[in-house]
């Protein structure tokens, strides 16, 4: 991953980690597949979702299908810009490169 | 942030990816039936009706469609399937299905051997099996390297 590397405590939170990780690899997901990718209840889920929608980290759409309302989520280009620098930055923690003074380890301001 | 709480979170995002690759990737009986609408196709050219062909062509098209729907819904996720290798592997296999075809064409209509077309629908069955197969190698190799 070649992005710069800039820890985000947004991002690191392990639940929405696993969420941006799925909606990194994908063009989007629905909120159930992320449900059950995370084991977790429809309320934990949603308000993850509405904390990474809320600093513009993801998309959510709803569509009516047969009748039924289906929420689907999509990682921003400002949601992968931040999950991918989160990245960089865990990686370089684990090889133990250290990171610049006043980038790495400074959370990301939203 | 200690290293062994990162190599955590990196591990959490390996299972992620691995969990989704897992539920992408099409259940082994579905590309088996893909290849035997193909085949039944071609092997339905051995009656030379072309009324009973015309309408196995549609119903192909239908059922393809809609093992591909169902296969969407029971993903739950939009993707980009196509990138340039598995483009490359849909390609070579639509072209050796083609070939396949010429050859039956050649050997059943011009050459007037029976049996022509059910031998091609049978080689296309497993033909479109280690085609899919393959398809489904590079994308799961994608969505866990990405």
């Amino acid at each position: 991953m070649s992005a710069a590397a800039r820890f985000d405590e947004i991002v690191h939170a392990p639940n929405r980690l696993q969420i941006c990780a799925i909606l990194s690899a994908v063009d989007s997901a629905d909120f159930a597949t992320i449900r059950e990718a995370l084991r977790v209840a429809d309320s934990v889920l949603s308000k993850h979702v509405r904390v990474l929608h809320e600093v513009g980290y993801v998309d959510v759409h709803k569509t009516t299908c047969a009748g039924r309302i289906r929420t689907s989520v999509s990682l921003t280009s400002a949601g992968q810009t931040a999950y991918a620098g989160h990245v960089a930055a865990l990686q370089a923690i684990v090889n133990n490169e250290g990171l610049q003074p006043g980038v790495g380890l400074q959370p990301a301001q939203p | 942030m200690a290293p062994g709480e990162a190599a955590t979170a990196l591990t959490a995002i390996g299972v992620s990816r691995s969990w989704l690759s897992d539920r992408v990737i099409a259940p082994c009986w579905f590309h088996p039936a893909f290849g035997l609408l193909a085949g039944a196709v071609i092997a339905e050219a051995e009656i030379r009706s072309a009324m009973l062909f015309a309408w196995s062509v549609v119903t192909y098209t239908i059922a393809c469609g809609a093992l591909m729907w169902w296969n969407q819904q029971r993903v739950g996720v939009a993707i980009q399937y196509f990138d340039c290798r598995t483009r490359a592997v849909f390609a070579t296999h639509v072209l050796a299905l083609t070939g396949l075809i010429t050859v039956a064409c050649w050997l059943g209509l011009d050459q007037k051997i029976h049996g022509a077309f059910l031998v091609a629908g049978i080689l296309a069955v497993p033909l479109t099996v280690v085609f899919g197969r393959w398809t489904d190698r590079l994308l799961r190799v994608r969505l866990q390297a990405s």
